[in-house]
């Protein structure tokens, strides 16, 4: 910029000193015109020696500011490789000590997830009711219209060399209030603990080990709602306060055998009394693989409860007596070569039978406490197909069996009449990526005779912060 | 119920010594159930948990997975949260306090190498990035060497009775392996610089090792699959930019490349990724020789 600056004020020079020149061709002698075209000449000269001289500190300038550069890239090159040498220098010699060991993602704090959930539902029936089993408030149909499902907190992390802990609440709507539902608060031993290998011990709340569904968090399923047995037998989930042992057989075979003891306080049991636990488990489970492309396994399970007062239909059905839950499951993954990432088929079946021997009261009815020793059963069969890395569509049929109606409880919410509710549910989904999923679901109910509800359900899932697991 | 209590007691003092006889290995990936074969040789049984169809990220917490690192004395891994949605499942069943993180039995390879692409904090809407580094470290030689070091001393804390023949063995793949590592240098002068499209970042370290440039990726975000808005933008940058190939493992879906190389004309090459990826690669030697032989060939036409 300064040259050319420079170039117009010579030109500009040049010119006027050309004018000047002619226009005093007349009245100035000749060695005056000489002496100031002489100047004249000089100082353009100047200006010129100026530039060259400018342009050249400005080519130094810039040689030096390069040089710098230059120099200061080549020392960072020299830094960079030196960190690089250092660190695979680390990595070649033998120090266990010395690597970090992370598989998390944040190694002391612990990993923190939260389950964001909501649904829009449609239902053509205003109420949904059931009769004959005795239905818990969480196993009763989800509100109408947009609403968020259970909003879930999971803080887990290894506690020491030698525990496990977990905690996840549930912020959820009930009557008109949002209350914190603690779902899961565990600490469960690690191998370091020292029992003998293959064994670990879990106290505190959990998703216990019954059936499939039980163990998951229902933002892992594969359907908007759970299967009708799961919202009679369980009211939804079985997380009481307790204990279990679990085993898994050093075989080539997956076997795993456990049992526990609880509080007996969360449906099916009732109120305890005592300190002496009100109910116990007891499960197995095999499985394997055939070939790359076929994974399965199967359980059977045993929960036994010594129900004292146990609450459903709003409160106004008690039962008190001896109720054992027996279950199987079975879960069968179809993958190409094993990768799921791309297509796979799921099937999953569920059957309970639930034994019980005690004494049901509706207060509603006013039965008064009618003796009652029968069995019910219900089970579930589901298909899920991926068939996109993004979408699945799924089909669901499930059914109970209801029991006969003692004489006393005739007319009351035991009184199934020789109605077996049933439903059939599909669904199609849509995965973003790990952390989100759109479902959209139409379900048919038929709960009780000649209520035939349809219902429709948009849900979200998403999951912030940690990366969930993987589940079987 | 004594004979019950018998039976039970017999078992605990009998099945540790069946157990022991080999040191039995749980490979997440055959990339190094292979190396584990090269240097544990007879005296180690490997169990490789994926096969190079699978997608080492998308494994499900399965029995049969279970069952088999109850029971083994190393897990390796590639570590840096590729199996994250899957190993701390497997490890918090298994109840067994061999393989548990921090004890010689746990080894994510990825702990002692230098990691590629590492994004420090970040948040998801970057798809689901690895913070600590790119995890697919396998294929680059020198990174064999170094996992091939810690290995090694690994099974001599394990079973230091075969102390000879694991240092031997381990020798001796040393030997083989630097000498083919610079058969392999010699080679692949002609490929540095070469542009590349991927479809998912899986082949990073070999991009770094051969000096290959890669220009984009299919996968919009990592782990998204490609979206044909996606394919549609790579598709006008790659008429202005050609690329030499378009690379994929043998777990992605060839659909995004072959049509990109359809629109294109560039070729899209399926690398066997890892040992088992096609059936020339039986070991780490043949899965090197080979990748390099489809590169050169590939990029030779062009």
């Amino acid at each position: 910029m300064n040259s050319v600056c420079k170039s117009i004020v010579v030109s500009t020079i040049i010119i006027f000193a050309g004018l000047a020149a002619t226009g005093e061709e007349y009245n100035s002698s000749d060695a005056v015109l000489r002496h100031e075209i002489k100047q004249l000449k000089d100082l353009i000269l100047g200006i010129q020696e100026e530039s060259v001289r400018d342009t050249e500190r400005l080519q130094q300038e810039i040689e030096t500011l390069r040089n710098g550069y230059e120099s200061q890239i080549s020392e960072l090159n020299q830094k960079i490789t030196r960190i690089e040498a250092g660190k695979s220098s680390t990595g070649e010699s033998v120090g266990i000590a010395k690597t970090s060991r992370k598989i998390r993602d944040n190694s002391f704090n612990p990993s923190i997830g939260v389950i964001l959930n909501g649904t829009f539902s449609d239902y053509s029936e205003k109420d949904s009711e059931m009769f004959g089993f005795g239905i818990g408030e969480e196993g009763e149909r989800g509100r109408e219209g947009l609403a968020i499902d259970e909003s879930e907190i999971n803080f887990s992390a290894n506690i020491d060399d030698k525990f496990y802990g977990s905690v996840t609440a549930a912020i959820v709507r009930e009557e008109g209030s949002d209350i914190v539902e603690l779902e899961e608060a565990y600490i469960q031993t690690l191998p370091d603990f020292g029992l003998p290998g293959g064994f670990t011990l879990k106290a505190g709340r959990a998703f216990w080990t019954l059936g499939y569904l039980n163990e998951h968090h229902t933002h892992g399923d594969d359907f908007a709602d759970r299967p009708l047995p799961y919202r009679a037998y369980l009211n939804k989930s079985f997380n009481d306060d307790g204990i279990e042992v679990s085993y898994v057989l050093p075989t080539g075979f997956y076997t795993e055998i456990g049992g526990g003891a609880f509080r007996g306080e969360d449906f099916p049991v009732g109120d305890p009394t005592g300190s002496s636990p009100q109910s116990y488990s007891a499960f197995f489970r095999v499985g394997g693989d055939l070939g790359d492309n076929h994974s399965w396994r199967l359980g059977g399970y045993w929960l036994g409860a010594n129900a004292n007062e146990r609450g459903s239909n709003e409160d106004t059905v008690t039962f008190s007596g001896e109720s054992d839950l027996y279950g199987a499951d079975f879960k069968y993954i179809w993958a190409p070569t094993g990768n799921a990432n791309e297509s796979e088929v799921i099937l999953q079946t569920e059957y309970f039978q639930r034994d019980e021997d005690g004494v049901y009261d509706d207060t509603n009815v006013g039965t008064g406490p009618v003796a009652f020793d029968d069995s019910t059963s219900g089970w579930y069969a589901q298909s899920v197909y991926k068939f996109h890395p993004q979408w699945r569509v799924g089909i669901r049929y499930s059914e109970l069996q209801s029991a006969d109606t003692p004489v006393g409880l005739v007319g009351s919410a035991l009184d199934a009449a020789g109605y077996d509710p049933h439903s059939l549910s599909v669904m199609i989904d849509w995965t973003n990526s790990e952390f989100s999923r759109l479902r959209l679901q139409y379900s048919h109910d038929e709960l009780s005779r000649g209520g035939e509800d349809d219902q429709l359900i948009l849900q979200y899932i998403v999951s912030l912060g940690a990366h969930g697991a993987h589940k079987f | 119920m004594r004979y019950l209590l018998l039976f039970t007691a017999g078992f605990f003092v009998l099945c540790p010594r069946a157990v022991y006889a080999k040191v039995r290995v749980f490979a997440c990936e055959p990339e190094w159930a292979a190396l584990a074969e090269e240097i544990g040789g007879d005296q180690v049984s490997v169990f490789t948990a994926t096969s190079a169809r699978q997608d080492p990220h998308y494994i499900r917490a399965k029995p049969s997975l279970i069952a088999q690192i109850r029971k083994s004395d190393l897990v390796i891994g590639s570590g840096a949260s590729l199996e994250v949605g899957w190993l701390p499942v497997l490890l918090r069943k298994a109840g067994n306090s061999r393989i548990t993180p921090g004890n010689t039995g746990f080894f994510m390879t990825s702990e002692i190498l230098p990691l590629l692409e590492k994004t420090g904090a970040s948040d998801r809407s970057h798809g689901d990035v690895h913070p600590d580094g790119n995890p697919h470290v396998h294929l680059d030689p020198s990174n064999i060497s170094l996992v091939a070091d810690e290995l090694v001393e690994r099974f001599v804390l394990i079973d230091s009775e075969n102390q000879a023949y694991f240092r031997n063995r381990h020798a001796d793949f040393s030997r083989r392996w630097s000498a083919a590592k610079a058969r392999w240098n010699d080679l692949v002068g002609s490929l540095r610089n070469k542009k590349v499209v991927v479809h998912h970042a899986s082949f990073s370290y070999l991009e770094n090792w051969l000096g290959l440039s890669r220009i984009a990726t299919l996968e919009p975000k990592p782990g998204l699959p490609p979206t044909t808005t996606h394919l549609e933008y790579l598709l006008t940058i790659l008429r202005k930019h050609p690329a030499a190939v378009i690379l994929r493992t043998p777990y992605n879906p060839d659909k995004g490349s072959v049509w990109l190389s359809a629109k294109t004309g560039i070729p899209a090459l399926e690398l066997p990724y890892t040992v088992g990826g096609n059936e020339h690669c039986q070991d780490l030697f043949s899965l090197f020789d080979h990748t390099l032989e489809l590169l050169q060939g590939m990029t030779d036409v062009k």
